[in-house]
Formats: structure tokens, C-alpha cells, sequence
């Protein structure tokens, strides 16, 4: 990345004209990081105008100038603009419906998963499990990809590795499968699984979709029907972190559809779209972790975990400060 | 894909080149700055992109110099496309003849590839495909890691009516790969297909697992399956899945949806292993045959790229 600043020395008020080559040489540089070019470009030209016309003086002065202003922009990109806390966010619904009298009872809050095909909903939500339970909380997930071969058992493995896991001689089971096997209709299983956990005493719901495309329409519809019949408390994209310029349009287009066909849809979820960000094989790409700039830029939703491996305990917190240093290193 | 894709941004960067009275380094500039763009839009690898860039350049100033003054304006333009589509056909076309299973004997084929990038999918794609072609084909899934891999091909295998072989105990996968290749070629199957846990580089243990199944069952080929919407991380990856599992031919996944699969095209470029099937759906039959060279007379033969070839 030095290298970028050996174009730029002396004292001077940058113009436009000192800027180009540099800003050329950011946007490569954050491409090679994986990036998506489009919004490789927008943060570029993002940064330069926050740097032109400014005053600087000698090379040091300029390479920490442009340095900064390029961190505080991705700073900026990357950090939460609401809450990620999820249990401060299931605690509260729980507590809340526990104070209300209302003889409805308690309804459970909701995840949905959603994502392109094979990028890792399914492990990534058996980890989510693994962490509620571990936070004390009972769990049912609801098998709803009736689609994919294997889906349903692959699920079941996991609901049987986290019980063992989880259980406690004479406890009440922390984690337990709803499931109604392939071919059926998802947002209806969806919906039984809620009511089967409320009446169950079930904290939360996790609800595992079948991957899709994001330019299938009748997939996509199907989705957002799942979300306009259940309106889930979040509905978390899952991408992977080895994804490249894709990452714009899935997600532009996931939460497109999901707004646009729950509108038409109807009913308690219309016009729900993406609430997080679930960025999956983050061991997979080294430093490469643009794709994760790409997807708050899009979205500006904030990424709720990164999942970096393939066991249970493999679940992180963003650290905004790690990423920045990630992108900006050589 | 990228390049059928690039067809149409083809035409209208070299549209520019038409419409410039000369053709001279500044048009050239010019129309390099969109094909590289556009390269970068569909994934190709930032590097790549950038030696493309010189070459092209260094080679059309070559060509343009040495013709200095002698031919007409129309002359020097089609040097220059032609030395743009050398390039990109040379992206896509390591110009290495991939293994053809042959009947009468016993032809192992064993996916490898990253987590989730479609695999087992494809093994059934492929069984399915080779059956149909007169190959008694099968698959053994020597994936004993992933929950519900083996059902997972027991359904699709199931469902395409291919024999398949696994285990819900074992827990080794060289043991099972080696056990199902064995049974299968004592059953004189054509077309065994080995499919694999999904894995990555920075795992050395994972990668070491896999170079022990190629051992125990001396694949005729070994194909990477890679997805489609991969970006800058693919020539990492592919280049150590090459190192270690020496990979012949490239599956791309995942190319109904909206990805133009640049990242694939570097994996191509960084491991000289030709592209020989497209995943294009979830069901079985979505798989198409690719091959560089049609692939690229077809491309040639678009009226978006006409252009190329007249004269
Ligand atoms: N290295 C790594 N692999 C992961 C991670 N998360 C998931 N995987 C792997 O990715 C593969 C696909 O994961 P799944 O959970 O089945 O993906 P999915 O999105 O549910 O797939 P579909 O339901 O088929 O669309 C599996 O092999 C997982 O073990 C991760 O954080 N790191
Ligand atoms: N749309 C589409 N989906 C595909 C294609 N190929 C595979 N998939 C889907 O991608 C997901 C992952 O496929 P798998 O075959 O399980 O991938 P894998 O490489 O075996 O995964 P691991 O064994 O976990 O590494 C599934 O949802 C498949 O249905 C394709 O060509 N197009
Ligand atoms: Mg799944
Ligand atoms: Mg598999």
C-alpha cells in the first residue's frame, strides 16, 4: 500500500489532479482485498473528497493523511448503525410478553436465514443454536428447506449433536427439531413451528431456508411469503466472505424481493427486509475480507456474527478495527 | 458468463475504437479502461486484469508501430481487436485437452473443492450424465464430515437412480473412498465418481486428508468444483488445490444465477486447467458441457462481437 504515496511528496494543497493517481491505487488496492468494484469506486471517490483541497505537508505528512482519511471512511462503513446485540434483543421481547397479562401467552422470537445456495445457513445457524443455548435459552429449529436432499437430516444431526452437548440430566431439552420433511410448503411449516413453540415454552425459533438464487423469482416469492406469513423479529442474510462483486446484487436483491413480494403478499411480515448480515468461511480468504465492506456499504445493516469455521464454537463478533487493519494492510 | 458477457461491452468499447478518427494511444487507453472494468466487474482476478492491460497495450503499439503509415485506419483497428481477443480467448482456453472417460474400464473421477461450492450436486449432475451416455456410472461419498452428507447422496442418487456407497459409522474417509472404489470396480462400473468433504487452504490437516484419498483411489481425473460468484480469493485457493490434489479439469457451479464467474476464469489462468462443465441449476440435468474453444466460436459467432470476425 506505501507504495501508492511515493508519487506524493513535498507541502501542498492536494488538488484534484494529485489525487487521481493515488485514488486510482486505493481502489486496486481494495479490489485485491475483495472488494466489489462499484463500491470499491464509491468509497474512493468518497475519500477524495474529504481530502481535497486540504492542506498537507511533507511525504510522512500525506501517506498519514490519506491513510486516515481512508480508515475513518471504512470505519465508518463497517460500524453498526443499530444494535447487535440479539439477546438483549430476545430478552427484551421475552420480558416483555412475560410483564403483559394478556392471555395470548408468550410468543418466541423468531430467526429466518436466508442466502444463495450453499454459503452456509444451515452450519451458521446450528452455531447460533449452540451460543442461545449456552446463554441459557431454549431453542427449536424449523427445518423449512424442504428442497435440498439431505437438508432435513443434516439439521437433525445437529439438533442431536447440540443436545447431547446441551443436556442436563432431567432439564428440559434445550434444543429440539420441528420438522414436516421435503416437498412441503416452508412458510406453513414456519408458521406451525412458531405455534408448536409457544406452546412449548421455546425462547427462540431459528428457521433454516433453502438457498435460492437471487434472480428466481418464484424462489424469491416463496421467500418472502415465509416472511410475510411469520414476520420473523430478524431476518439475517447469510454471505459468504469469498464472494466477489456478487455480494451487491445478492443482497440489493434479497431485500428488494423480500420488501417488494411481502408487500404483495400481505399479512403480519409485508414489506420486511434484511435486518443483519451473517458473514460465513471467514477462514476461507485470509486477508481478503472486502466482501464484508461490500455488504454493510449495500445494506447499511450491520453484520451480526462472522462464522470462521465449521464447528459450533466457530461464531465471532465483527471487530470493526480487525477488518479496517485487514483492508488496509499490504 | 464473463466473457459472453464481455461480448456486449466488446462492441462498444471497440465501437469507440470505430468511431475515433485515429487510432491512436489515447483511443486505446480509452477503450482498455472499459474491457478492464469490465473484467473487474465479473471477478477476474485484480492482477490479472492488470497484465492483460499491458499486454494488450505493448502488443497493439507493437503491431501499430511496425505497421506505421501503411495500412488504412480500418487495418490498424482490426489489429488492435485482434490482439484484445487473443488475450481474453488465451484467459479461457489453458489449451490443455482435458481426460475422457473411456467405457470398457473402470474411470475414477473425485470432486475436490472449497466448503459448499457444490460437490455432491455435481457428482449426481455427472453419474447422471455419464449414464445417459452409456457409462454405468456411481458415486461413492467419502464426505464423512459434513452433517447429512451421506444422506444427502442417498436421496440424489437415489432420486437419479445411480448406485451409490457410504457409510453412516465410518468415520475415516480414505477407508470408505478406498472400500467403494474397490466394490465398484469389481462390479466393472465405467464412471466411479469420488465425492469429498469441502475444504480450504488454510487447513493444512484437511488438505492432507485429501491427498490421502487421491492415494488410495488413483483418480483418472480429479476435478475442482468451484463456485461461481468466488471472487478475489480464487486464485489462492485454486492454485493450492492444484499443488496438492493436482486437479485436471474445472467445474463451475452456480451460473444460473447472476454471477459471471471471473473468479473461475483466474482459476483457469492460475492453474492452466481447462473448464469442462457448467453447473446451471439445483436439478439434476442442469449441467452444461463447456469447452474453450466452441465456447469461443460461439462467442465469435454473436452479432455482438460480428465484428471481430468480418473481413
Ligand atoms: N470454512 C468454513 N466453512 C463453513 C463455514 N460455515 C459453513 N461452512 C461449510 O460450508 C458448507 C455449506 O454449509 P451449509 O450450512 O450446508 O450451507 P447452506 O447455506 O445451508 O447450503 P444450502 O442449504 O444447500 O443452500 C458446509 O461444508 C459447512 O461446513 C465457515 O464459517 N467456515
Ligand atoms: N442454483 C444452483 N445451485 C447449485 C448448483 N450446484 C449446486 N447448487 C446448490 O448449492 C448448494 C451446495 O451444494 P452441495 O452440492 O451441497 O455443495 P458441496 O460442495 O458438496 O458442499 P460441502 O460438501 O458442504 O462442501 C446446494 O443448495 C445445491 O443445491 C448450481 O449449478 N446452481
Ligand atoms: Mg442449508
Ligand atoms: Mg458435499
Amino acid at each position: 500500500f506505501s507504495s501508492i504515496f511515493a508519487r506524493l511528496t513535498g507541502s501542498k494543497i492536494l488538488s484534484e489532479q494529485d489525487l487521481k493517481p493515488v485514488l486510482s491505487a486505493m481502489k486496486d488496492h481494495l479490489m485485491k482485498k475483495n472488494v466489489a468494484k462499484d463500491i470499491a469506486d464509491r468509497v474512493c471517490e468518497g475519500v477524495g473528497e474529504t481530502l481535497k483541497g486540504k492542506k498537507i505537508s511533507g511525504f510522512r505528512g500525506i501517506k498519514k493523511e490519506v491513510q486516515d482519511a481512508l480508515a475513518t471512511t471504512l470505519t465508518r462503513i463497517l460500524t453498526p448503525k443499530t444494535s447487535t446485540d440479539l439477546l438483549l434483543s430476545i430478552r427484551h421481547k421475552l420480558d416483555s410478553a412475560a410483564a403483559s397479562t394478556s392471555s395470548a401467552g408468550r410468543v418466541p422470537y423468531s430467526i429466518t436465514f436466508v442466502g444463495v445456495n450453499g454459503v452456509g445457513k444451515s452450519t451458521n445457524l446450528s452455531k447460533v443454536c449452540f451460543w442461545l443455548v449456552q446463554n441459557g435459552l431454549r431453542v427449536l429449529i424449523a427445518a423449512c428447506d424442504t428442497f435440498r436432499s439431505g437438508a432435513v437430516e443434516q439439521l437433525r444431526v445437529h439438533v442431536r449433536n447440540l443436545s447431547m452437548l446441551s443436556s442436563k440430566d432431567g432439564a428440559a431439552t434445550m434444543v429440539e427439531l420441528y420438522e414436516r420433511g421435503y416437498g412441503k410448503d416452508a412458510a406453513g411449516i414456519a408458521r406451525d413451528a412458531i405455534t408448536y413453540a409457544k406452546d412449548n415454552g421455546y425462547d427462540v425459533v431459528l428457521i433454516d431456508t433453502a438457498g435460492r438464487m437471487q434472480d428466481n423469482e418464484p424462489l424469491m416469492r416463496a421467500l418472502a411469503k415465509l416472511v410475510s406469513t411469520n414476520n420473523p423479529d430478524k431476518i439475517v442474510f447469510v454471505g459468504e466472505a469469498l464472494v466477489g462483486n456478487e455480494a451487491v446484487d445478492q443482497l440489493t436483491k434479497f431485500d428488494r424481493s423480500l420488501k417488494d413480494f411481502s408487500t404483495v403478499a400481505g399479512g403480519p411480515g409485508k414489506g420486511r427486509g434484511i435486518d443483519g448480515m451473517l458473514v460465513t468461511k471467514w477462514d476461507t480468504v485470509d486477508d481478503k475480507v472486502g466482501a464484508a465492506l461490500s455488504m454493510t456499504y449495500v445494506t447499511g445493516q450491520p453484520i451480526l456474527f462472522v462464522g470462521c469455521g465449521q464447528t459450533y464454537t466457530d461464531l465471532r463478533q465483527l471487530k470493526v478495527d480487525n477488518v479496517v487493519k485487514a483492508l488496509l494492510s499490504d | 458468463m464473463v466473457l459472453a458477457d464481455l461480448g456486449r461491452k466488446l462492441n462498444a468499447a471497440l465501437a469507440q475504437l470505430n468511431a475515433a478518427p485515429i487510432v491512436d494511444e489515447k483511443v486505446l487507453d480509452a477503450m482498455l479502461k472499459e474491457i478492464c472494468a469490465a473484467l473487474l466487474e465479473s471477478d477476474v482476478n485484480v492482477k490479472l486484469v492488470a497484465s492483460l492491460r499491458q499486454k494488450v497495450k505493448a502488443k497493439a503499439k507493437a503491431a501499430l508501430e511496425s505497421d506505421a503509415n501503411k495500412s488504412k485506419e480500418a487495418n490498424r483497428r482490426q489489429i488492435v481487436q485482434k490482439v484484445v481477443f487473443d488475450e481474453l480467448v488465451d484467459l479461457v482456453d489453458p489449451g490443455v485437452e482435458p481426460y475422457k472417460p473411456k467405457k470398457g474400464q473402470s474411470n475414477v473421477i473425485m470432486a475436490v473443492g472449497l466448503q459448499g461450492n457444490g460437490k455432491t450436486t455435481t457428482c449426481t449432475k455427472l453419474a447422471v450424465y455419464y449414464q445417459k451416455r452409456g457409462f454405468k456410472s456411481c458415486i461413492v461419498c467419502a464426505d464423512t464430515f459434513r452433517a447429512g452428507a451421506f444422506d444427502q447422496t442417498r436421496q440424489s442418487a437415489t432420486k437419479a437412480k445411480i448406485a451409490y456407497f457410504g457409510s453412516y459409522t465410518e468415520t475415516d474417509p480414505v477407508s470408505i473412498a478406498a472400500q467403494g472404489v474397490a466394490k465398484f470396480k469389481k462390479e466393472r462400473f465405467d464412471v466411479i465418481i469420488v465425492d469429498t468433504s469441502g475444504r480450504h487452504k488454510q487447513e493444512s490437516e484437511l488438505f492432507e486428508e485429501m491427498v490421502q484419498i487421491g492415494e488410495a483411489v488413483q483418480p483418472n481425473m480429479t476435478i475442482l468444483v468451484l463456485d461461481a460468484s468466488i471472487g478475489q480469493a480464487a486464485e489462492a485457493q485454486s492454485r493450492a488445490f492444484k499443488e496438492s490434489a493436482d486437479f485436471g479439469a474445472i467445474i463451475v457451479t452456480k451460473m444460473d444465477g447472476h454471477a459471471k464467474g471471473g473468479g473461475a476464469i483466474s482459476a483457469v489462468a492460475a492453474t492452466k486447467t481447462p473448464i469442462i462443465f457448467l453447473g446451471v441449476g439445483e436439478h439434476l440435468a442442469d449441467l452444461d458441457r463447456f469447452a474453450p474453444q466452441p465456447f469461443i466460436s460461439k462467442l465469435l459467432g454473436m452479432g455482438d462481437v460480428q465484428g471481430l470476425m468480418e473481413h
